[in-house]
């Protein structure tokens, strides 16, 4: 078992320091140097940059070092902290880090907050009688739901919900503080899918753990349906959509880049696709960096929730 | 204030003369009479018209409505840009956040007549060399300095020097202030530097420019986006030190989120703060970053008063709006689908020539535009230009389009295509599509290759085939020069052609407006014979505001001026 | 399914086995749905007939799939949707629709006869006709969708059997460059690589690449790590066949089956990325109509009810392409599971 972490967290390591030179790399190019020379010099465009000003830039930069070296100092920037400044805003980026983090973060807590408890709950109630009508009515809708995609949830949204019903506002850039009316939108569009998804999954755990052998015999031997299911089948049922609801943190990094573009909430997926389009170079690798921590973090807490729940495992 | 006759421009007599005669029509008087340094509310007088009412004599502001009311916030959906440096500013809506805040030496009215701001007269000498600027008395800045000539004279200096990569250097009184090095960059870029005597200081508030070759446009120079007027003591980004004459100042900016002003009470010295420009009525201007496609379901929802633009494609949807006013102006904003002259196949004019027969104007602009907008020819002077000369509408001409293909090899039809950006929208797309269709009837195969605005923004003078917007100019001749004389900056057709730059710097130099419109004539005729583009129309700029904002007028240049602007 | 593998058994000495007649019909769909897409301007006048003998297949197709999997309802009906599409995007050219690209009538609604042409879904704000646009809309979807996860399976199944048939360092080094990608979240690994390559079809498969072919290799190592003890598998070793002969030959056919489960699910997630990227303004560029383009330009101008025919129809569209993937993929799964 401990063997098992210390084993994913080297490997965890690994991956993170193969990004960040991947990163790295593909933004040391000159065409991306120069933007930031412009933005640093002040000029109006990489045309009116002297070449002279350029190299002596580089020079103070310390760009005209080696490959490595940079790679050393940037990353050891990176370690302590020190991201950059935004050449489209003016402002570090860690700031906006921060900024954009919290507010995804309360996105993502009202997701989690809703999608647990709802997804489980149905998930189970239609995993515990295969082809009952409840099961089918269950995954018909959850099979529907996985299949719109976000785009057009969210445009369905707006139409009957904002302009149609006008219960909620179109956008939800939140400019008068946050509001929860505001969230409703973008949650909902997230929601959907995410729920759809996970009682997909959860009632195929539980059905698979209602057809296995020992809840066979346990219904044999006459033990109460209620107690077999909530006491037995429950147990083992969950392990796998609790492992899958941490995995979801990195679904949801990629979802919120175009719930938040829709509906303009200031969040990190929003930050990261502006920062896209712009060129903000240092905001992208920073922005990619928190990602992938995120991403491998939730991937290494799912592994090791995996091991800690499965009874047969943590014997092992 | 009236201009006294000593301080009057020698052809302003000519010209009243030509106004009485009948050889120049009110609206050209009043526009040669105030760029010649005539207050526009005289000018008014003397055409004997009624001119739009404004704030006070010689305020460049309109007229207080008598039931405005004091206080409220006004929030505008426009791009959130960051404030960095005015100078050097990439887009119209930094300058709008930064105008409640930084002002210009004149101002651009939305009626394209131009009026004094910070400067509270000018006078040109006779050959249009030679300016005096008179800077005016009692402007306060916001840390207790008044506005000197002195300041005035360090930000033109400013604006013309070409270390500072300005797009003001596309302005020709300030490219006026600079001479030719004789040396190149290693582009092949001639390089320039600042005349050393260009900008004068005469005294405490007036300065003259001495420039190397005559402009008639130094007042509209002085109005456009980028002139927005600094202290001296300014340090980039303006964001953190703002040093303004406005009546706001800045309380709060996130990029790419919001722009927040407030009205200025005291100065940072503890003085209170006297605004030069009389009465404003909102407490709070806030901008929210909301994208062309957004704005308007913003406004429907309530979150913002006022949006920057609407695009035509939304004008449907928001006429069915309640409570909301749609408002609109004639410009010169256009798109130029223009071809370069030294690329094949456009190097041959019939094929130039065969594509533009093949368009047609009218029915482009009827298509994208319906009944807004107004058709234009080819030639990229527009009706609103006070020296434009109208030439005869474009006729289509399939058949003899068809004829120059085949002359010009392509009888069995030519590819051709076209680049576009929709950086002002997707009518840009609309206007390619449409001339798709309508030269296909003569045997030309046109692709349309919309590219993302960012990667357009970066070939969109490469392209051989491409559609450019072009901004709106108060004046016609300034997108000339900047575009179509040879080797001008943002030449794009690589077009060259010594019988036009001679022609176009005659127009330039030449104030009798009887003989200038002559001479445009001349200038527009050379230009639509090159066949350089189609260009189908001058559009309508549309915005939208609730009905509880009064005053709030759309602009041909899209800046917004909210002095006078009060809510309900 | 397993019916599917055992017809193929049993008809392994004529002379085509079903497998390989559905590989041809596949084939005679997707190679001129491609090149009618992708290299339209280099067909030159051969562009109109190309498509002609892809909708006899199509239909050969359907018929195949309901009567091989007749006996289960949701598969059928997902193949039904899937196909009905893939009938939409070879039959299109020559069907009667007004011109997708065309602007004819502003804002008509549904249903409107304007001009002597009927709108049947009505038209767009630039007036083109949308049920023209969702019919022709469907074709770039269809094609840059399969054609990026073919390129993914490839891509993926290939370095699945490195690693699983192979192991020690080659297993190491495939699995490592797989987490490595693994371990971005999808829209951000799109995002960074079309703004890196720039913006085109041809950058989203390799973006799809990206994002898909580490969980196809995953998939295909571990079947390949439990196939590699097989019986057949020693067998061929022993009669000294090559590695790849028995990666391609042998062990591949024995692991299809859940590998078209997953393609099927995997079709579904590149349609939705598509779309997705198009709307985002980094995917397929305009003009030429597709679902995420269609959503992108209706979202600023549908804000009434009664203009919200131009956000329904293409959401409808994609939804219903994307729901027959996942029926298809939820059917095969339940009768391979029942077997």
């Amino acid at each position: 078992m401990r063997h098992l972490v210390i084993r994913r967290v080297i490997q965890t390591l690994l991956i993170m320091l193969t990004v960040s030179a991947l990163l790295f790399a593909v933004f040391d190019s000159d065409q991306f140097r120069k933007k930031i020379a412009v933005a640093e010099l002040g000029n109006f465009g990489a045309a009116t940059l002297s070449d002279s000003d350029y190299q002596a830039w580089i020079v103070s930069k310390g760009l005209d070092q080696s490959f490595p070296a940079r790679y050393v100092t940037w990353l050891n920037h990176v370690v302590h902290g020190d991201l950059g400044v935004s050449i489209e805003k003016d402002v570090a980026v860690s700031t906006l880090l921060k900024e954009s983090l919290s507010s995804t973060a309360v996105l993502a807590f009202y997701v989690f907050l809703i999608m647990i408890p709802v997804s489980l709950m149905l998930g189970v109630l239609a995993g515990m009688k295969e082809g009952s009508i409840l099961d089918r009515v269950i995954s018909v809708i959850a099979v529907f739901t996985t299949s719109i995609p976000q785009i057009a949830t969210a445009a369905l949204l707006t139409v009957v919900l904002a302009l149609g019903l006008r219960w909620v506002p179109t956008k939800s850039a939140m400019i008068d503080g946050f509001s929860f009316r505001e969230l409703l939108l973008p949650l909902l569009t997230i929601l959907i899918y995410e729920i759809g998804y996970l009682v997909r999954m959860t009632r195929s755990a539980m059905a698979d753990v209602m057809s296995s052998q020992y809840i066979r015999t346990a219904l044999l031997k006459g033990l109460p349906y209620r107690q077999v299911v909530l006491k037995h089948a429950l147990r083992n049922a969950l392990v796998v959509p609790v492992t899958l609801i941490l995995l979801e943190l990195t679904g949801l990094l990629s979802q919120v880049v175009v719930v938040e573009v829709f509906f303009q909430y200031h969040g990190f997926g929003r930050m990261l696709f502006d920062a896209a389009n712009f060129g903000d170079i240092q905001v992208i690798q920073a922005a990619t960096l928190v990602a992938v921590c995120v991403a491998v973090a939730s991937q290494l807490l799912s592994d090791i929730a995996y091991v800690l729940l499965n009874p047969r495992l943590r014997v092992a | 204030m009236n201009v006294d006759n000593d301080r009057e421009h020698p052809l302003i007599p000519e010209a009243r003369e030509q106004l009485t005669h009948g050889l120049m029509d009110r609206r050209e008087f009043i526009r040669l009479a105030t760029l010649l340094g005539v207050a526009a509310s005289s000018a008014y007088a003397i055409a004997g018209v009624t001119g739009p009412a404004m704030a006070g004599d010689n305020l460049p502001f309109p007229a207080v409505d008598p039931k405005a009311k004091r206080g409220g916030k006004l929030r505008i959906g426009q791009t959130v840009g960051r404030m960095h440096d005015p100078a050097t500013y990439a887009w119209n809506e930094m300058s709008n956040q930064t105008r409640p805040m930084l002002e210009y030496l004149t101002m651009v009215g939305p009626d394209n007549v131009v009026r004094p701001m910070l400067v509270d007269w000018w006078k040109p000498s006779a050959d249009l060399k030679t300016w005096i600027l008179h800077v005016r008395p009692g402007v306060m800045w916001h840390n207790g300095d008044e506005l000197t000539a002195d300041h005035v004279a360090w930000n033109i200096r400013r604006w013309a020097d070409p270390a500072l990569g300005s797009s003001n250097l596309g302005l020709s009184t300030f490219v006026a202030l600079t001479e030719l090095t004789g040396a190149k960059d290693a582009k092949g870029k001639a390089l320039r530097r600042q005349l050393p005597n260009g900008v004068e200081v005469l005294d405490r508030h007036t300065l003259r420019l001495n420039l190397s070759q005559p402009v008639l446009s130094v007042a509209e120079d002085c109005g456009e986006y980028c002139t927005l007027v600094l202290h001296p003591s300014f340090v980039a980004p303006l964001s953190k030190h703002p040093i303004g004459t406005g009546p706001y100042t800045l309380a709060e900016l996130r990029v790419g989120e919001r722009c927040i002003l407030k009205r200025i009470t005291h100065m940072t010295n503890g003085q209170p703060f006297h605004y030069w420009g009389g009465e404003v009525f909102l407490d709070e201007i806030h901008f929210y970053n909301y994208t062309l496609e957004n704005a308007t379901a913003a406004l429907a929802s309530g979150s913002v008063d006022a949006t920057y633009e609407l695009t035509v494609e939304q004008l449907e949807l928001a006429q069915s709006l309640p409570g909301v006013q749609i408002l609109s102006v004639p410009t010169a904003q256009t798109l130029c689908c223009r071809m370069q002259v030294d690329v094949k196949p456009f190097d041959d004019i019939r094929v130039r020539r065969a594509i533009v027969k093949a368009a047609d104007n009218a029915a482009i602009k009827q298509l994208v535009f319906g009944d807004h907008g107004q058709v234009a020819n080819n030639c990229h002077v527009a009706p609103i230009h006070p020296e434009c000369f109208p030439l005869p509408p474009v006729v289509r001409d399939v058949a003899g389009a068809k004829r120059l293909l085949k002359e010009a090899g392509y009888a069995h039809g030519l590819d051709v295509t076209i680049s576009v950006g929709n950086n002002d929208g997707p009518w840009q797309q609309a206007v390619c599509e449409a001339l798709r269709d309508q030269v296909k009837e003569a045997g030309i195969n046109l692709s349309v290759d919309v590219m993302p605005e960012q990667r357009f923004w970066e070939v969109w003078n490469k392209v051989p085939f491409g559609a450019t917007s072009w901004a709106h100019r108060p004046l016609g001749t300034m997108a000339l020069a900047q575009a179509y004389r040879s080797g001008a900056s943002w030449n794009e057709t690589h077009y060259s052609d010594p019988a036009f730059d001679q022609a176009l710097s005659e127009a330039e130099a030449s104030i009798n407006v009887a003989e200038r419109k002559i001479k445009m004539q001349k200038v527009e005729q050379i230009l639509q014979d090159a066949a350089l583009m189609v260009q189908p129309f001058w559009r309508p700029v549309f915005s939208l505001a609730s009905s509880r904002v009064h005053g709030y007028q759309p602009h041909p240049a899209r800046q917004i001026q909210l002095n006078k602007v009060w809510m309900s | 399914m397993n019916a599917l593998i055992q017809q193929t058994r049993e008809h392994r000495r004529s002379w085509m086995t079903p497998a390989q007649l559905i590989g041809a019909l596949l084939l005679i769909v997707w190679v001129p749905l491609m090149a009618y897409v992708m290299f339209h301007q280099a067909l030159g006048i051969a562009a109109p007939y190309v498509l002609l003998p892809s909708v006899p297949a199509v239909l050969a197709l359907y018929v195949m799939a309901i009567y091989h999997w007749r006996e289960s309802w949701v598969a059928v009906l997902g193949v039904t949707l899937v196909c009905f599409w893939l009938l939409v995007a070879v039959t299109v050219p020559y069907l009667p629709l007004l011109d997708p690209n065309k602007p004819l009538v502003p804002l008509a609604l549904p249903g409107a006869l304007k001009h002597g042409m009927s709108f049947m879904l009505g038209s767009d704000m630039r007036g083109r006709d949308v049920l023209s646009r969702t019919l022709w809309g469907c074709q770039r979807v269809l094609v840059w969708g399969i054609t990026a996860t073919s390129v993914a399976y490839v891509v993926g199944v290939g370095l699945g059997l490195i690693g699983g048939y192979l192991s020690g360092w080659w297993d190491e080094a495939v699995t490592f460059v797989g987490n490595v990608l693994l371990s971005f979240p999808v829209m951000v690994l799109f995002i960074l690589v079309l703004n890196v390559l720039g913006q085109s079809g041809f950058n989203i498969i390799i973006a799809v690449t990206f994002s898909s072919a580490p969980i196809i290799m995953r998939i295909v190592r571990g079947l390949a790590m439990q196939e590699k003890s097989r019986d057949y598998i020693q067998a061929a070793q022993t009669r000294g066949e090559s590695a790849l002969w028995i990666m391609v030959m042998e062990l591949l056919p024995n692991i299809r089956g859940p590998l078209i489960v997953d393609a099927c699910l995997r079709l579904g997630y590149t349609t939705v990325a598509i779309t997705t990227l198009t709307f985002l303004g980094l995917g397929l560029q305009p003009p030429d109509p597709d679902w995420g383009l269609m959503i992108k330009e209706a979202a600023p101008v549908a804000l009434l009810w009664k203009y919200s025919y131009m956000l329904l129809v293409p959401s409808l569209a994609v939804t219903s392409l994307i729901l027959g993937f996942n029926l298809t993929a939820d059917g095969l799964r339940e009768m391979s599971q029942r077997d």
